[in-house]
């Protein structure tokens, strides 16, 4: 009986250890454990026995009911592990191949240089002013000491709808709305990005192109601060290491005028094709906001002082991005468009 | 304007500055130096006598030159111009000379077999501009005077040609700068040099027998020297030199004298040769309709308004722009009027742009002349005709003079200027500004002033105007960047322009790329897909460029429709673009958005990819009103089955308060196959209507803490019964346990009856306060049963 029970459990863990699957483990395990096995059975027999000898026995079958219990389960494990890696491998995928599409479109550089503009001077305190395009030419002009006869009125440059409406030259006749509305109490910090118009087309102008007015209005106002103003714009704008430079220059709206340069960007002020030589890059127009220009919009020229500044937007793109045409931003060619994903 | 550093050199001092400082300095005070050039460029030229003049053996227009370079010994030069003879005095550039703007070097070399060791130059070659040059000196070498210095190596010097010519951009605020005169002052108080500019003075020797007047309101001044016995010959060569450098071709004596001043004063003149004048009297008139013979003789058609001198009666000159051909000077001249006038420089503009006629005199006008200097220049030109013309009789100046010219007078404050500039000058330094600018300053009290500016410096109107001169003369240095130190502001963008920026930048992260297009379009564009603004009438530019940007565009979508074709045009088929521009009409103006959908969708770059539908368009649509938190019962989505652009059973429109404010949907395909924009499926939207709307304040709702159930149901329904009619009737009429309602199925075709389609929903059910009994759910089923009922639908088995 013993040699049977020790001649099953050699016969179990030679089929457990050829068993291949999951399923012939389980008749094994049908085989030799169930209470109806050859193995249980011999159970049956441990009443005829006595003392030692019952021990012996019933030791010996749970031995041999624990190895094969314990072989089965080993091999079971393996089989599963071996199941899991077939399967993973089965599952290889081509890692490389194109993805679900979650890409987000671009933004116009347009409209790109007005946010980021706009950004920094929201976080100097600066309010957005915006206005309509069709303007009175009382505000594109008048208002901003710009006289009837002045050359600068020339129906030549200008886009006239009637006598006294055009497209707005300028994004300066927001001021001019601003400063009304405020009835002549400061302080004004306003910026007013839009489209202007101006009868004009080559590779450097366009009919329609931006720009971004800047204003500030208050009592103490000064050129230095336009100076200092602009310098922390231009360095976050254009980098750390920019300088900026006033020229003398003049506009009806502002006196004293000014040009401003920054040092290139390109080169860092050695001279490259893009400063044409010169290490500065003409960038913006500004001025002290002339006195008639206050009293016209409705403030004491002699309490009041402020300075007014204009960015050309495509002029900002077309230096930073190194865009060689501006009507590159107008024919929205999405292969030149696309280019400026990056945020 | 390009002046001659020779010519300004004459009026100041510039011993001892370099070129680059003075433009360096003259960028720096608001004259911005645009270029520099030099008049003519030679290094190693010497002046040559050619002294013998053989043919070459080898060629039939070729000379062999031997020619006389005085110490530097005689050379043999191969020249091939016509004009070479013997004795004639040349410019020689030698073996290793540099000439011309480019630097060209000549260097010694044999032509058919000949040896040449050099080469005999024409202006041209030495850089001089062609319109500066005869047509025999551009065709041939230069033909230097018998008594030209031979062995001379200051060639450039001795032809007047050493000349650098600076550009300078003048602006316009600035037009006194245009006169040398002006501008040597300018220089002189730049760099506190003494300024020398004579005064001429020319005695009268006879009475007026002219009178001179003004019958119009644009033309207050009008003086007038009359100047006998002149001689019409050459110009001297000092002048000829002054006026080529300044781009001016001399004439004659008087036209250049005539020239001359103008150069040097600003003032135009002009000069009427009196014996082809029958009155003794100008008259300036601006009532005169007529025909005008001018110098250019040309005919011109004069209208009310243009200022005209007269005899009285008959046109002489067009005031301030041209002379008229019937009284020109010309070779026999010599009894002539000198006019020195002041014409308003809008009427100059007005008239010279109708008949376009300008000039360098009706440019000056309309700039801006000095005010007040018609003596000072009357005088300089008799001056010079008296010198170079032979002028001998000099009448009185007649001046008819109605302006009430005042002396600008400005009062100001030192501290003013320190404030507006943010600079602490001295008090001392800002008047030795002042003083070398010639504005003389009386001293009020220890701040205040008065400041007399120079006639010419018409510019200087008010304090502003004084604290800009401090601030270009001296100021650039003495500005430190500063903050301004106001009360704290509220920066930030408005709710509007917030919201507009969230949504372009939800548009963008949704795939869409953002386009900018042109306000202005062409008449075609200007009307087609204008749902929103099909009422509202197009503002048209008076002075179009072109036909294609004639109209004010009163919809987005026409553009976005361009850029799609444009783009299919480059191999660009997928493409989804937006735009948020303003529109403005004449009768109203609000912020639009268009979006445009065209070919595929690339889920997965070609693997997957799906052309767009009309659902795309929508749930952009949808998307936006869940950003703006607007519910969607406050708007009206109604099918738009009428337009010619969309599709009549794929698009839509809605409705705010019974006001069309945004249509979409796939485009008509009769349009689209016209644009050759198949399946394209496209959205306009007032943004400014959605943006405006108030919506309510975000608050926390409850959240339900029983569970749901959820049943499905299947009914037949007609086809044209939407699902958004039977969602929005369950949920206002039927019961209030019913959370949603949900569509998971619709289908049309075998099996169902021909203008039925099948729906299938799926109700959730749920409570905020208890866990549903079957009882109440089974009631809230049948009650939903019936309304579906009521809308025709029978359910499936």
């Amino acid at each position: 009986m013993i040699e049977r029970i020790k001649e099953l459990a050699r016969e179990a863990e030679d089929k457990i250890s050829s068993a291949s699957d999951i399923e012939q483990l389980s008749k094994i395990q049908l085989t030799y454990l169930s209470k109806k096995s050859e193995l249980m059975s011999f159970m049956s027999h441990m009443k005829d026995l006595a003392g030692e000898e019952r021990a012996k026995f019933g030791q010996l079958i749970n031995s041999v009911k624990q190895d094969i219990a314990n072989n089965i389960e080993t091999k079971k494990k393996l089989i599963e592990e071996k199941n899991l890696e077939e399967k993973l491998l089965k599952e290889v995928i081509d890692i490389t191949l194109p993805s679900n599409n979650y890409d987000k479109g671009t933004k116009h550089l347009f409209q790109r240089v007005i946010d980021e503009v706009s950004d920094i001077f929201v976080g100097m305190g600066y309010q957005i002013a915006e206005g309509v395009e069709v303007e009175e030419d009382h505000f594109n002009f008048e208002l901003l000491n710009v006289p009837h006869d002045h050359p600068a009125r020339d129906m030549q440059d200008s886009f006239y709808i009637d006598e006294t409406h055009l497209l707005r030259s300028q994004t300066s006749p927001v001021q001019a709305h601003v400063m009304l509305e405020a009835k002549g109490k400061g302080p004004i910090k306003i910026i007013s990005p839009g489209k202007v118009y101006r009868r004009d087309d080559d590779a450097t102008h366009s009919h329609q192109f931006g720009q971004i007015e800047g204003l500030v209005i208050d009592e103490h106002i000064s050129m230095s601060d336009l100076l200092g103003t602009l310098e922390l714009f231009v360095k976050k704008m254009f980098g750390e290491k920019r300088e900026i430079r006033m020229r003398p220059s003049y506009f009806p709206f502002t006196e004293p005028s000014v040009e401003v340069d920054i040092s290139c960007f390109e080169c860092g002020g050695k001279g490259c094709s893009l400063c044409k030589q010169s290490g500065w890059i003409e960038i913006l127009g500004a001025g002290m906001v002339h006195p008639n220009v206050l009293r016209m919009c409705g403030f004491d020229e002699k309490k009041y002082q402020g300075f007014a500044f204009g960015i050309g937007i495509e002029r900002v793109a077309m230096l930073r991005y190194g865009v060689d045409d501006i009507r590159r931003f107008y024919t929205n060619d999405l292969r030149f468009n696309d280019q400026f994903h990056k945020e | 304007m390009i002046f001659s550093l020779n010519l300004l050199k004459k009026f100041v001092d510039l011993k001892d500055i370099s070129l680059e400082e003075l433009l360096h300095k003259l960028t720096f005070s608001g004259l911005e130096v645009e270029g520099v050039d030099h008049i003519a460029k030679g290094k190693g030229l010497v002046i040559g006598e050619i002294i013998e003049v053989n043919n070459h053996p080898d060629s039939s227009h070729l000379h062999i030159l031997k020619v006389d370079e005085g110490k530097k010994g005689i050379k043999q030069i191969v020249c091939g111009a016509n004009n070479v003879r013997e004795h004639l005095k040349v410019i020689v550039a030698d073996e290793g000379a540099l000439i011309g703007k480019d630097d060209v070097k000549i260097i010694k070399s044999t032509i058919r077999g000949v040896e040449s060791f050099g080469m005999c130059c024409s202006l041209l070659e030495l850089g001089v501009d062609k319109s500066l040059l005869s047509e025999k000196q551009c065709n041939g070498i230069e033909e230097l005077d018998d008594d030209a210095p031979v062995g001379e190596e200051n060639v450039l010097e001795y032809l007047g040609l050493d000349d650098v010519l600076i550009e300078i951009n003048i602006l316009a605020n600035r037009s006194d700068c245009l006169s040398i005169y002006s501008l040597a002052k300018e220089i002189g108080a730049l760099f506190n040099r003494k300024v020398n500019i004579e005064n001429c003075y020319v005695e009268s020797t006879e009475k007026a027998s002219y009178r001179v007047s003004s019958l119009s309101d644009n033309c207050r001044q009008f003086a007038l020297r009359v100047v006998s016995g002149i001689k019409v010959g050459k110009s001297p060569k000092w002048l000829i030199n002054a006026l080529r450098s300044q781009g001016i071709r001399s004439i004659n004596n008087i036209v250049d004298i005539g020239n001359y001043v103008m150069l040097l004063t600003g003032r135009p003149l002009h000069m009427y040769d009196l014996d082809k004048i029958k009155s003794r009297e100008f008259v300036v008139r601006d009532d005169l309709t007529c025909n005008f013979k001018a110098l250019d003789e040309k005919d011109y058609a004069l209208e009310k308004g243009d200022l005209i001198v007269t005899d009285g009666e008959n046109p002489l000159c067009l005031g301030g722009i041209m002379g008229g051909l019937s009284c020109t000077i010309d070779e026999n001249s010599t009894h002539i009027g000198i006019e020195c006038a002041t014409f308003l420089s809008a009427r100059v503009r007005k008239t010279s742009a109708r008949i376009g006629l300008s000039s360098d005199s009706s440019s000056r006008f309309v700039k801006g002349i000095h005010p007040s200097n018609e003596n000072e220049t009357l005088h300089l030109t008799s001056y010079l005709l008296k010198e170079y013309a032979s002028a001998k009789d000099f009448e009185e100046i007649v001046d008819y003079d109605v302006r009430n010219f005042e002396q600008s007078k400005i009062e100001c404050t030192y501290s003013y200027i320190n404030h507006r500039l943010g600079t602490s000058i001295t008090n001392e330094k800002m008047d030795e500004v002042f003083l070398s600018l010639g504005i003389r300053i009386e001293r009020i009290d220890e701040d205040k002033f008065i400041a007399y500016p120079p006639a010419q410096r018409i510019d200087l109107k008010c304090d502003a105007d004084l604290s800009e001169e401090i601030f270009r003369i001296i100021g650039l240095n003495e500005i430190h960047p500063t903050l301004p130190i106001t009360p704290m502001t509220l920066g930030g963008l408005s709710d509007f322009q917030h919201k507009k920026r969230v949504l372009r930048e939800h548009l963008v992260s949704l795939g869409l790329s953002e386009t900018l297009t042109y306000t202005l379009v062409s008449e075609e564009e200007s009307n087609v897909c204008d749902l929103l603004t099909s009422t509202c009438t197009c503002y048209k530019v008076l002075n179009p460029m072109t036909v294609e940007h004639y109209y004010v565009r009163k919809a987005l979508l026409p553009s976005l429709f361009k850029v799609v074709g444009y783009n299919k045009a480059h191999q660009r088929n997928d493409v989804a673009i937006f735009e948020v521009s303003s529109i403005e009409t004449k009768e109203e103006n609000f912020t639009s958005l268009g979006i445009v959908l065209n070919g595929m969708k690339k889920e997965r770059g070609l693997m997957k990819q799906r052309a767009y539908d009309f659902y795309d368009i929508s749930g952009i649509l949808e998307s936006i009103l869940s950003i703006l938190g607007i519910n969607k019962s406050r708007i009206k989505i109604l099918p738009l089955k009428d337009s010619e652009y969309f599709h009549p059973g794929r698009s839509g429109k809605f409705l705010l308060n019974n006001k069309l404010i945004g249509v979409y949907g796939e485009l008509h395909p009769k349009y689209a196959s016209q644009m050759d924009l198949q399946n394209t499926y496209a959205l306009e939207l007032n943004l400014s209507a959605l943006l405006n709307l108030k919506t309510s304040n975000l608050k926390m709702n409850e959240i339900s803490k029983y569970p749901f159930v959820t049943r499905d149901y299947a009914f037949t329904i007609k086809k044209d019964v939407s699902f958004a009619e039977i969602e929005t009737k369950l949920k206002r009429q039927s019961s209030n346990l019913i959370k949603s309602v949900d569509v998971f199925d619709v289908y049309e075709g075998e099996h169902i009856a021909k203008g039925y389609k099948s729906v299938a929903i799926r109700i959730t059910y749920v409570s905020n306060d208890h866990t549903l009994k079957e009882q109440e759910i089974n009631e809230a089923e049948t009650n939903a049963l019936k309304v579906i009922a009521s809308l025709g639908a029978e359910l499936r088995k």
